[in-house]
């Protein structure tokens, strides 16, 4: 092997090349500043080039098992890459606290984004999907109410989401009932963030609106739940062959 | 135990339980190596889902059985709350209440989402539902208010655990009877809503995610200094999750591995899936961020050992 800090691996060129393709691709106009910056970096960080450096136009989840898995993959991508860019660019008048919660939060959500990717491509290499594109076009940053709020619709949107999975995962075999074991571990946490926020937007807040008068936190389907996540996507996601 | 004579005895009701164990096995066998460890771990959540697809009609049903210990469960975390918020059961927590709206309004809310789950799941048991224990005792708990907010963390806490502990042992398939209705009170006002068809699974999920925010609320809670306790030192630490398997003074019990530990590891287990989440993915990440983004189930055994406590049965 050749001595450290000679040429870069094929990786780091792969990551690189991507990284300016996807720069110019979607017109570093539209972004501005530190931002358009940063989203380029967050989305190149979690890049394993398997989209050939270029970006489809639509997604297909697929279907069975492996389809529920990229969903919670997907909605854990855009997690990922929103909190990534909270903590690279923290708004006015963030608190310690915030700091430490948001940047706790991020992890928790790349941790989640890291182990369906390794978990999914163990078990359909071919069926993952690839690296999404998030879009957080025109969305302020700086602004503490604007992450704030957003902050609480994904975790409330990433709570149905997996509410409304558990029953399309096919537990007659092993691996699904895993996978149901699973998504429950994490749903739980996601709930955890989701109150956390709320705290933070209005103390006492963490249920409010969102679980009913039957105690019963919400659960939407995929079709729901995609409708709501499209808009920070950039590729188009066809939820069509999940299980119902 | 033993698993023959219990195989034996499900056969009888459910004839086909081994062809469906065989088939089982073989699949078992057709798996990589990732997911051999995961199946083995998660065996006896298995054997309870094969059975409980045929056996879930009827009273003592595998079905039953798991809502029923919901049951329990909700009824002391609706006494916990419902006493604490009387001065007549709860004289040290009065003036803390009194004093303070915005918390007295949040354990309230927690109050009704509880008395909600206990009426939901006797609706949904309907004939099936076991009849409530004698009582409960939660004068311990009672002594002041940081003492009442450790133990309302760690009733969170477990209920989490044992509703993670039962997903597998839920068909997915399992609905609740046509016309079921049931009646909740939220501050203060009744309503009645149909539940009737409702998919079980998914229903224990929606309580579950309940649970999550109240404990994450709670927990937060205590990091605040007025809600310390002085018993337990101060808190300042933590947020809604659970980092490693702190209860920062609720009992340990609550966050260490169950029975089995591979199924029902603590809460600062770090492997998912086969893989060490702090060093086997795509990036690094500390056992405390792990430990952060995954909650443990707990097996039921072990949540009613620790429940027991504080039920006069």
């Amino acid at each position: 092997m050749a001595t450290p800090h000679q040429s870069p691996a094929p990786d780091e060129v792969g990551f690189g090349s991507q990284l300016l393709q996807s720069v110019n691709r979607r017109s570093f106009l539209r972004y501005s500043g530190m931002t358009a910056a940063a989203v380029g970096l967050v989305l190149a960080g979690c890049d394993d080039d398997d989209n050939g450096g270029s970006t489809p136009t639509s997604v297909n989840l697929g279907s069975g098992n492996v389809g529920v898995l990229n969903y919670a993959y997907a909605l854990e991508q855009l997690e990922a890459a929103f909190y990534a860019q909270v903590v690279a660019t923290p708004y006015t008048g963030i608190t310690a606290d915030e700091t430490a919660a948001l940047r706790a939060i991020a992890r928790h959500e790349a941790i989640h984004r890291d182990f369906f990717k390794a978990a999914i491509t163990a078990v359909a290499p071919t069926g993952i999907i690839g690296n999404l594109t998030p879009n957080f076009t025109g969305f302020n940053f700086a602004d503490k109410g604007s992450v704030l709020s957003l902050a609480r619709t994904f975790e409330d949107l990433g709570v149905a989401a997996y509410n409304g999975a558990g029953r399309l995962i096919d537990t007659s075999t092993p691996a699904g009932l895993t996978y149901l074991v699973l998504a429950g571990k994490i749903v739980s946490v996601e709930a955890r963030h989701a109150a956390q926020i709320r705290e933070f937007l209005q103390a006492g807040s963490f249920a409010n609106d969102v679980v009913n008068a039957l105690g019963l936190d919400r659960a939407l389907t995929p079709t729901e739940v995609l409708a709501q996540a499209q808009p920070f996507i950039t590729e188009t996601i066809n939820g069509s062959n999940l299980p119902s | 135990m033993n698993l023959f004579k219990i195989l034996a005895e499900l056969e009888q009701v459910d004839p086909e339980v081994a062809d469906r164990l065989n088939s089982r096995r073989s699949a078992l066998s057709a798996l990589g190596n990732i997911s051999k460890k995961i199946t083995l771990a998660s065996a006896p959540a298995i054997i309870g889902a094969a059975f409980n697809k045929t056996l879930a009609q009827g009273t003592g049903s595998p079905l039953a059985d798991v809502l029923n210990y919901a049951l329990l469960l909700e009824r002391l975390e609706a006494a916990y709350y419902t006493r604490a918020l009387q001065a007549s059961t709860a004289p040290a927590l009065a003036t803390a209440f009194s004093g303070n709206a915005t918390l007295r309004t949040a354990i309230e809310k927690i109050r009704d989402n509880e008395n909600a789950h206990v009426a939901l799941l006797t609706a949904a048991l309907g004939s099936a539902a076991a009849a409530a224990p004698t009582g409960f005792n939660f004068a311990a708990a009672y002594t002041d208010l940081p003492t009442f907010l450790t133990f309302a963390q760690a009733f969170e806490d477990l209920g989490v655990r044992a509703y993670k502990g039962q997903a597998g042992n839920i068909s997915r398939t399992a609905t609740v009877a046509a016309n079921t209705s049931v009646t909740v009170t939220n501050a203060g006002q009744s309503s009645t809503a149909s539940i009737g068809g409702a998919n079980v699974l998914q229903v224990a999920l929606q309580i579950h995610a309940t649970e999550a925010r109240h404990a994450a609320y709670i927990r937060y809670l205590r990091r605040q200094a007025a809600y310390a306790t002085a018993a337990s030192g101060s808190i300042g630490n933590q947020f809604g999750w659970i980092t490693g398997k702190a209860g920062n003074g609720a009992p340990a019990p609550v966050y260490d591995a169950g029975n089995p530990a591979t199924t029902f590891p603590a809460e600062d287990n770090v492997s998912q899936g086969g893989l060490n989440l702090t060093s086997q993915l795509a990036a690094t990440y500390t056992a405390a961020e792990v430990s952060e983004a995954f909650d443990e189930p707990l097996d039921s055994a072990t949540v009613r050992s620790i429940a027991s406590g504080f039920i006069i049965p």
